[in-house]
């Protein structure tokens, strides 16, 4: 199939368009420069961008194309309502003592197994939440075994990252993608969830062969691990099991979501809903007000920016730029979608670069694939694994630096808390061959399995 | 009574830079056998000026984890025979800037007594640095020291009521 560039666009480059384009890029390069709060930024760039017209106000707030996109919003604010009722009932760190007895102690048994809860946990759960609740443990057991710290924590932030990688609610790109592409929970079961597991076997080899043979525990330390009741982490126990049943709940309902015809975002409210109903909170104040608003705004006010662009047909022109770099190779487009996403994602906040890639991909299948609309068009077969391509790159691109993820600044933070610096070149030593490696793995992947085998 | 009569001298002022080690050695020199407890060393910078202070609760700060008390996790339960001691091995180290406490209150040494027991009080401390003329720190004012000056007076009283 060849893709008409010639038609690419006919659109006019008014004030509208510069006057837009430079506030996108304003907006941008305030968020990386990190001056002002990214969610400031957005907030003003999306007041901006209704003030002066350039989207009216019922764009912004109502349409699905040019405006915020309430599922990703309710589905973030629904999710973190749920973990924070379940937070204080001490089930994480229940579970990771729980593994580090399962590991009997040794060394690299733990760091393995600390990795692949950590990898778990974050395919359902944001993936900072749980580095915040793994790593605190991770610290207790590794003072235990008189072990440095770093290897720890950096592992467990890597491994979160390829975990969240997993599923529709695992890590925020995802979930935007899922939005916008129309994507179901399962789609992202059966696409990516397989090549995870890849990446996750060749990590663990990986990190056996880095770390592995620098680890060594004296036998009467690992009495101290053995030693701990990890049913003292427990804190409210009905509560946990009240939480588990509707965790449960939420998950079955979004494996069925597609086939019930209900977004993720409304299962995601109904679990919240049901907690906290069932939890017994009298005055939800408490954690209502623990959501992490910052981040639910600077979702809103980007979404607002970004219609800007895409109104004005800036991201109409980007993508007609990309078919032209990869001369309508389909293939092409895929790999370069995935490795660029995956750099540009190590280096800046992967959900501005998401929100902005969702309208260039669909902008490019329109050049495509002209007379196609809905979902023939955003899951026409051919687009797929650009889809899924961005996806990976996007997510698994955090691991290669100590800024590429919100979950590696955490970890960064922790071991400078305790008295163990993690600098940015030795976070990327790490990151950076391992971010590198399983991007090879998803490469191969998305080509034997969407391009070969076609399954 | 003014602060000045009821002060203790400083030994010694700390740098910010300071070892833990090197902190605990004059600590000790400084702790009055017989008056166990919140003994403390000031801290100055280059210039002389107090900039916080040392006490023997920041030293407990020093072998402390952090994640033992997060709010986010409760791990408080999961400690062994043997830790403070090992964490105490591995603290010596450290600089004392992150854990000493900062914004300290200060009094003046012509302040009265009541002005000491008015801070201490506000604050919720149990030892004041006291600065001379010039701001700078010339010894410190502890919560006990007051304690036994106003007892004497009120025994004396007593003591005066039954004769």
């Amino acid at each position: 199939m060849t893709p008409d560039i010639a038609q690419t666009s006919h659109m006019v480059m008014g004030w509208h368009f510069w006057f837009a384009t430079i506030l996108f890029l304003g907006a941008y390069a305030l968020i990386v420069s990190e001056k002002i709060h990214k969610t400031i930024v957005a907030i003003c760039g999306a007041a901006v961008m209704i003030a002066i017209g350039i989207v009216s106000q019922e764009e912004a707030f109502h349409s699905l194309d040019l405006g915020v996109d309430w599922n990703v919003v309710f589905l973030l604010i629904s999710m973190m309502v749920m973990i924070n009722i379940m937070k204080p009932t001490g089930v994480f760190e229940y579970i990771a003592i729980r593994s580090a007895k399962a590991a009997k102690g040794e060394p690299f048994r733990i760091m393995a197994i600390f990795s692949l809860v950590t990898a778990f946990l974050s395919a359902f759960l944001d993936n900072v939440t749980t580095v915040l609740l793994i790593a605190p443990v991770t610290l207790l057991i590794c003072q235990a075994l008189e072990l440095d710290v770093v290897p720890y924590l950096i592992t467990e932030a890597l491994a979160s990252n390829i975990g969240g990688t997993a599923t529709l609610i695992g890590d925020p790109p995802n979930i935007m993608i899922a939005s916008k592409a129309h994507l179901d929970f399962m789609a992202f079961i059966y696409n990516l969830t397989p090549v995870i597991i890849l990446v996750l076997i060749a990590y663990i080899i990986s990190i056996k062969l880095i770390f592995g043979r620098h680890l060594f525990v004296r036998e009467e330390l690992k009495q101290r691990v053995m030693a701990m009741n990890e049913k003292d982490a427990i804190k409210d126990s009905v509560l946990l099991k009240k939480s588990l049943i509707v965790l449960t709940i939420t998950i079955v309902g979004f494996v069925l979501h597609g086939m019930l015809h209900l977004h993720p975002a409304t299962v995601a409210l109904f679990g919240a809903g049901l907690l906290l109903l069932v939890s017994g909170i009298k005055d939800p104040h408490h954690v209502l007000a623990e959501v992490e608003w910052a981040t639910i705004f600077f979702f809103i006010g980007l979404f607002i920016i970004i219609g800007g662009v895409v109104k004005v047909g800036l991201i109409s022109w980007m993508s007609g730029e990309v078919l032209k770099i990869t001369q309508g190779s389909l293939f092409g487009t895929s790999m370069v979608v995935m490795w660029f996403s995956a750099f540009a994602s190590a280096f800046i906040d992967n959900i501005p670069y998401v929100a902005t890639m969702n309208p260039l991909i669909i902008d490019m299948a329109r050049q495509i694939w002209p007379g196609l609309t809905g979902t023939q068009l955003l899951h026409h077969p051919d687009l797929m694994p650009i889809w899924w391509s961005l996806a990976l790159g996007a997510c698994l691109g955090g691991n290669g630096t100590a800024i590429g993820a919100s979950a590696n600044v955490i970890i960064v933070g922790m071991s400078e808390k305790m008295g163990s610096p993690i600098s940015f070149k030795k976070f990327m030593l790490y990151g950076m061959p391992l971010m590198i490696e399983s991007v090879l793995i998803c490469t191969l992947y998305v080509w034997l399995r969407y391009y070969i085998l076609h399954i | 009574m003014k602060t000045k009569d009821l002060m203790k001298p400083i030994i010694k002022c700390l740098s910010p830079d300071s070892t833990i080690k090197e902190a605990v050695n004059f600590l000790k020199i400084n702790g009055d056998e017989k008056r166990q407890g919140s003994e403390v060393l000031p801290v100055v910078d280059q210039a002389g000026a107090i900039i916080g202070i040392l006490s023997m609760h920041d030293i407990l700060k020093a072998i402390h984890p952090f994640y033992l008390s997060m709010t986010e996790t409760n791990l408080g339960n999961f400690t062994w025979d043997g830790m403070a001691e090992s964490l105490a091995r591995q603290a010596g180290n450290k600089t004392i800037s992150v854990f000493m406490t900062r914004d300290v209150a200060t009094v003046r040494e012509k302040d009265s007594l009541m002005d000491c027991v008015n801070l201490m009080i506000k604050k919720n401390v149990h030892q004041l640095p006291v600065l001379d003329d010039r701001g700078r720190v010339s010894g410190m004012i502890y919560e006990k020291d007051i304690f036994y000056a106003i007892t004497e007076v009120m025994l004396d009283k007593e003591k005066a009521d039954k004769e």
